[in-house]
């Protein structure tokens, strides 16, 4: 097993490489002087002269790659311009709300995806089945910001007045604040790396209000995340549904459940007791390779809903020229999505035992 | 491939036919490629004769050429009711008075061509790298197998994003931008197939015949690898229609005032509250196109699936 | 296995640094390095002697207080090309501001939200920016509690306030670009008062009981610029070409609500000193395709047309707006116009530091009653480079007028500068926007400023601790001395104070932290007397030295706190014509 994740994460290093000179050279690739993106068009030549030389712009590109590293590994990410204020700080106010809308998705995929497709496989090619597939088929072919606007309509507005109304927009009412964990916690003394990571879970207002007891918090803030993850979970929704019904049909084929029915078990209790755990495996690599998916529509769900998160955040960032946040966005956004892969092959192999003796 | 009965082996072009007219028979039964394909056919028609079937100028606003006519009107067919002092468009008009039943029609043509495209682009460069990458093996697979895995170590649309502001917002930008984050799938399909091929009988027994290994590569493995790029092509016009969209929708594909639909939804999304069709006909445009493909590249899976093939001989 | 891996990926990295050194030129860098100034930290002795507070509470003890120790920065002459010779604390609550030239706009200017007072400490505490444009520091009704970016500002009700307290205790400011999404939100009721009602809205919230509509009046004006630098536009025929081939009354009658008007001049009604007889071009496309063809352009020509997708009073729908323009010019006289969408932050900075190449969609809502307002901050000597070269005729003659305190003779004047306009075409002047605020049914004092600037502090719903109000845009900073958005300076305003102040919805100029003011015969001598016991939300106390340094860092642009967000100080330039010590 430890061999497995060695390997695993060996082949994920060069993989992270290539990742770091992809965003290191979308930076010096970008059109523009990155002077004046970076300090603005007013910057005269000979604060821009200062600004290469300081930022090494000057030297051969290995170099600026191996200093990019450096930097990189230290947890420099660089300063926005727009904001004037430094991108990991900007990361760990933004990133949270992306995270509690791709988990949320993902729950709510999973927990509709993996009963559809068993009821699929269970009645299949009846009326239900066909049903199903074409309703999958239908919420991964509808772009997800007109989803969005959809469900924006159907809830805030034709339900407008009823029991069943959502908000529109944003991650909280107007008004409701939520303290952040170092002060519920009382652990305002924490500086440097601590302090940071405790402001980003702070952020995570489901989390937050959720340890801290503030259930009229909680409440709000799940409301708020019920339309943006059903816009954005019906791609790797349809995709679940899909994989959990063809990988149990695969498995009811197989020998060993035709013995079980020989022995004369029903056949739901065939479904559910052998079919299912082996059927399961292939949906959770599927549950990884969404993220990806979901990642994307994160930044059309946001811009829909207006939520601060860091699809928005990387758009707005692009249309403002600040450079420094893109790069240092698209590189996080990709190590994120290396990273989850890694964890779910790992949780694969470890589920299947196959896999990390071959 | 399944074994025949006694008779001879035919060559592999006779039994690629074949195959192919059995494949044809399957997908002819699956309902739901059915609709795709009805569906897909409906839209190339309107794509092809958008000019005739379209009542205006898909760009051209209305002010002043028609009377009474008002920007962001809803839909006005006389024939359903409409009082006939009004102009009569069947889809309504959007922000710059425009008819948007035509800008639907022209839409199509684009989303086609958009999708063709960036497939054919994305395959033809994939599917080089793949048979290169495969067929060669060693350092060479090694090097380009890995420079795929960077790419799709990113969401596509974030790398089509990061790509298009390199390059500059603009149509054929976000078509280029897509097309190379497309590339790996078709890259990674191809070798796959080439892997397989590769140790067959019938390549060694053409390399003892004296054959080059282009011409190998080209006259026996290309055609078998053929069937899962089309499956994979289907399914990729989708995605690619659907990125396509996503990227006019936030400003950096189709620019005004071309009639793309994801830059109609774009500019048009903010009012959905007041002139709902104005963001709902090219959604609806754009999903029943994504559905189709979607719907017809799985039904050509099942199809070409050799495991379900072997239960279904006949 | 793992070696071959390692291997293979130094070959990419190598074979794609060998690719991006090829296709991107070093840059070289092109002259001897010299400190930038934003990058400064340490402090470079000021020219005014440091200050002390004298303290504001008699003492019992025997001892007379030491003598106040005022700031005075004074420029050694008037040739540095802007209107303000001195300006010194006379002693502890008195301010004297000596100009160079008479200028009766003094008290309506100083009202202006760019030129709010700080704490002086403060202010060298931040080296005048960074933490200053984040976090002000000022005397009014509310703090600043907490600016969370992208989600809302919250501001608290300061208790301690000179006037009357605020009626809500919290008052929150949030955002959205998109007007249909400012409509939902009020009607769901979790905004309280919404700016800017699309056109297409404003019946909803007419028939809507829930809510109230309060209209503004159109102080404002819509245009599409030129930087005359770059060709074709240094063509003043093409200019003129192209004002007579965009037909204004389409636009306003298709994209504006009603109350808007086309604008036959670049000032809207309501202004002392306007010009009457006022006409620009008629829409003549036939002149407009013969002009153009002798201008050397029979067969049109490409360019851009740029805007920033933000909806304000003088330009609801921008995006749309643009595309009829280029559509207009396309047909009239073949000009392909490439539409570009920009940021906002991005396309002001550039537009005022001459970056805008082709058209550009901007416009401007008046900050305070007087033309000088939008004559001098567009046209005037200390103007931005958003068009380009200045006119020495226009310059001139807005010069003078600044001056005159006779509105008769102002009125010629300007009338003047507009036929200038219209001969020069800098910019094409199209409509002035008719907007609505509108707030639940149930909101006490509410107004809409026809300055844009609404005052949070009387605005309140009986019963709600809360008041939010939800306008266009995110704020850029909050420093508004460094800042033209009005997005910006409808926050800085509940915050910080200046002298003077702008009557609750509308222009008239009243007291602020400045009790009273006097002038001389010529006015040319402005004194203040400040209110005392004014604090700071800090807690320390107001006096003539804040106000002094406050005024000096934006004017001295040697000075060390001469920072800001960007350093533009624009409308400082603007209103006064030049920095001093400019570099």
């Amino acid at each position: 097993m430890l061999q497995y994740i060695t390997r695993r994460l060996l082949t994920s290093l060069p993989v992270l490489l290539g990742i770091l000179f992809i965003t290191f050279s979308l930076a010096r690739l970008l059109p523009g002087d990155p002077c004046r993106a970076a300090l603005g068009e007013r910057a005269t030549d000979e604060v821009c002269d200062a600004f290469i030389r300081r930022e090494g712009l000057d030297r051969p590109i290995p170099v600026q790659f191996a200093i990019y590293l450096g930097d990189v590994l230290r947890g420099d990410l660089g300063d926005s311009f727009r904001q004037g204020r430094s991108a990991v700080e900007i990361l760990i106010e933004r990133l949270p709300t992306t995270i509690e809308l791709a988990l949320l998705a993902m729950i709510f995929a999973t927990l509709v995806g993996v009963p559809a497709g068993i009821v699929s496989a269970y009645w299949r090619n009846s009326a239900i089945d066909v049903g199903t597939m074409i309703a999958a088929n239908i919420g991964v072919s509808t772009p997800v910001f007109v989803l969005g606007l959809l469900l924006e309509y159907t809830f805030a507005i034709i339900f407008k007045d009823t029991p069943l109304w959502l908000p529109p927009s944003g991650r909280l009412t107007s008004g409701v604040q939520l303290p952040s964990l170092a002060q519920s916690l009382n652990l305002q003394n924490l500086s440097g790396f601590s302090a940071g990571f405790l402001d980003f879970i702070s952020r995570l207002y489901v989390f937050n209000s959720l340890v801290t007891g503030n259930w009229k918090v909680l409440w709000d803030a799940l409301r708020h995340l019920v339309l943006p993850s059903m816009a954005v979970g019906t791609i790797p929704l349809a995709i679940i549904a899909r994989m959990t019904r063809s990988s149990i049909l695969d498995v009811l084929g197989l020998d060993y459940i035709r013995t079980a029915r020989a022995k004369g078990l029903k056949m739901r209790a065939v479904v559910f007791q052998h079919a299912l755990r082996n059927a399961l495996l292939p949906v959770v690599t599927i549950i990884g390779l969404s993220l990806g998916g979901l990642l994307s529509g994160a930044v059309l769900t946001e811009t829909v809903f207006n939520l601060p998160g860091v699809g928005r955040t990387l758009f707005e960032a692009i249309t403002a020229r600040d450079y420094t946040v893109v790069q240092a966005f698209t590189l996080v956004i990709a190590l994120i999505y290396v990273l989850v892969n890694l964890v779910v092959d790992v949780l694969y192999a470890f589920l299947d035992p196959r896999i990390r003796l071959s | 491939m399944e074994l025949a009965d006694t008779t001879l082996r035919p060559t592999t072009q006779a039994l690629a036919l074949s195959r192919w007219q059995r494949t044809s028979r399957i997908l002819l039964r699956n309902r739901s490629a059915m609709v795709g394909l009805f569906i897909l056919a409906i839209l190339t028609f309107v794509a092809i004769f958008a000019r005739q079937l379209a009542t205006h100028d898909p760009e051209k606003p209305l002010i002043g050429l028609e009377e009474n006519v008002k920007k962001r009107a809803d839909p006005c067919i006389h024939a359903l009711g409409c009082p006939q002092d009004q102009p009569e468009h069947y889809f309504g008009t959007d922000g710059n008075v425009r008819d948007v039943f035509s800008r639907i029609l022209f839409g199509a043509r684009l989303s086609l061509i958009i999708g063709f495209t960036t497939v054919s682009f994305a395959i033809l460069i994939g599917t080089l790298i793949g048979l290169v990458s495969g067929y060669l093996g060693g350092w060479v697979d090694n090097v380009l197998m890995r420079v795929m895995d960077v790419l799709l170590a990113f969401p596509s649309l974030m790398l089509a994003i990061a790509i298009v502001t390199v390059l500059g917002p603009g149509l054929i930008n976000a078509l280029l931008a897509i097309g190379i984050v497309s590339i790996p799938t078709y890259a990674r399909v191809a070798r796959a197939s080439v892997l397989v091929n590769k140790e067959m009988d019938f390549v060694s027994a053409s390399r003892a015949l004296g054959a080059s290994d282009p011409f190998i590569l080209l006259r026996h493995i290309l055609p078998n690898s053929l069937t899962p790029l089309i499956v994979q092509g289907t399914l990729g016009i989708a995605t690619a229609i659907l990125e396509a969209a996503a990227l006019s929708f936030l400003g950096l594909g189709a620019q005004h005032p071309t009639p793309e639909w994801g830059l109609m939804v774009g500019q048009e999304y903010k009012n959905v509250f007041n002139a709902p069709h104005l963001t709902f006909f090219p959604g609806l445009a754009l999903m029943l196109t994504v559905l189709s493909f979607n719907l017809l590249g799985d039904g050509l899976r099942d199809a070409l699936d050799p495991r379900l093939a072997r239960t279904r001989t006949g | 296995m793992n070696r071959k891996l390692i291997y293979s990926w130094v070959v990419v990295v190598l074979l794609f640094s060998m690719l991006l050194a090829a296709c991107q030129p070093a840059p070289t860098p092109t002259a001897e390095a010299t400190a930038p100034p934003e990058e400064t930290e340490e402090m470079v002795e000021t020219e005014a002697p440091p200050t002390t507070e004298a303290p504001m509470e008699t003492e019992v003890a025997t001892e007379a207080p030491p003598a106040y120790e005022g700031m005075k920065v004074e420029a050694e002459s008037c040739d540095y090309g802007g209107i303000i010779k001195s300006i010194e604390a006379v002693d502890e609550l008195t301010v004297k501001f000596t100009m160079c030239v008479p200028d009766p706009a003094f008290p309506a200017k100083a009202a202006f939200s760019a030129f709010q007072i700080y704490p002086a400490e403060y202010l060298e505490a931040t080296g005048g920016g960074g933490e200053l444009v984040e976090k002000p520091i000022g005397t009014g009704p509310y703090m600043l509690e907490a600016w969370n970016r992208g989600e809302d500002v919250v501001l608290q009700r300061f208790d301690d306030y000179w006037g009357e307290p605020a009626k809500a205790q919290t008052a929150i400011f949030r955002w959205s670009a998109e007007a249909p999404q400012k409509l939902i939100e009020l009607q769901a009721g979790t905004v309280d008062g919404i700016d800017n009602v699309a056109p297409d809205d404003i019946e909803t919230v007419q028939n809507d009981p829930a809510l109230q509509l309060v209209p503004r009046d159109p102080f404002n004006i819509f245009y599409v610029g030129f930087n005359n630098t770059y060709p074709p536009f240094d063509n003043e025929q093409v200019r003129q070409a192209i004002a007579m081939a965009i037909d204004r009354q389409r636009i306003v009658d298709t994209f504006y609500p009603p109350g808007s008007s086309v604008a036959d001049q670049f000032l809207p009604e309501g202004l002392l000193a306007r010009p009457t007889d006022s006409v620009w071009y008629d829409y003549d496309p036939e002149a407009a395709k013969q002009l153009l063809a002798d201008a050397g352009f029979p067969d049109g020509f490409e360019s851009t047309i740029k805007y920033r997708n933000v909806f304000r009073g003088y330009l609801p729908e921008p995006p749309v707006v643009a595309q009829d323009i280029a559509a207009q010019l396309k047909e009239n006289l073949n000009i392909d116009l490439e539409i570009i969408e920009m940021e906002s932050g991005a396309f002001i900075d550039a537009a005022n530091a001459g970056q805008l190449e082709g058209l550009y969609l901007l416009g401007w809502t008046g900050d305070y009653p007087d033309p000088t307002n939008f004559y001098d901050f567009h046209f005037g000597a200390g103007a931005t480079d958003q068009f380009g070269e200045k006119f020495e005729d226009i310059t001139s003659r807005l010069a003078q007028a600044a001056q005159l305190g006779d509105e008769e003779a102002r009125r010629t004047l300007y009338t003047e500068v507009n036929d200038l306009l219209k001969e020069h075409v800098p910019m094409i002047p199209i409509a002035h926007g008719a907007s609505a605020a509108a707030y639940k049914a149930d909101v006490q004092g509410a107004h809409a400023s026809p300055l844009g600037n609404e005052s949070l502090e009387v605005m309140y719903i009986e019963g709600q601790d809360t008041f939010t109000f939800m306008q266009n845009a995110e704020p850029i900073g909050l420093y508004c001395a460094d800042e033209t958005d009005g997005e910006s300076l409808r926050v800085c305003e509940q915050v910080n104070e200046s002298l003077l102040a702008y009557s609750v919805g509308g222009v008239e100029v009243v007291p602020s932290l400045a009790t009273e003011y006097s002038t001389n015969e010529d006015a040319t001598e402005w004194i203040f007397t400040l209110r005392e016991g004014v604090l700071f939300h800090d807690g320390s106390t107001l006096d003539a030295n804040d106000v002094v340094l406050s005024w000096v860092v934006e004017w001295d642009a040697s000075h060390p706190l001469h920072v800001g967000r960007v350093g533009d100080f624009a409308y400082f330039s603007g209103l006064f014509g030049a920095f001093l010590n400019a570099p």
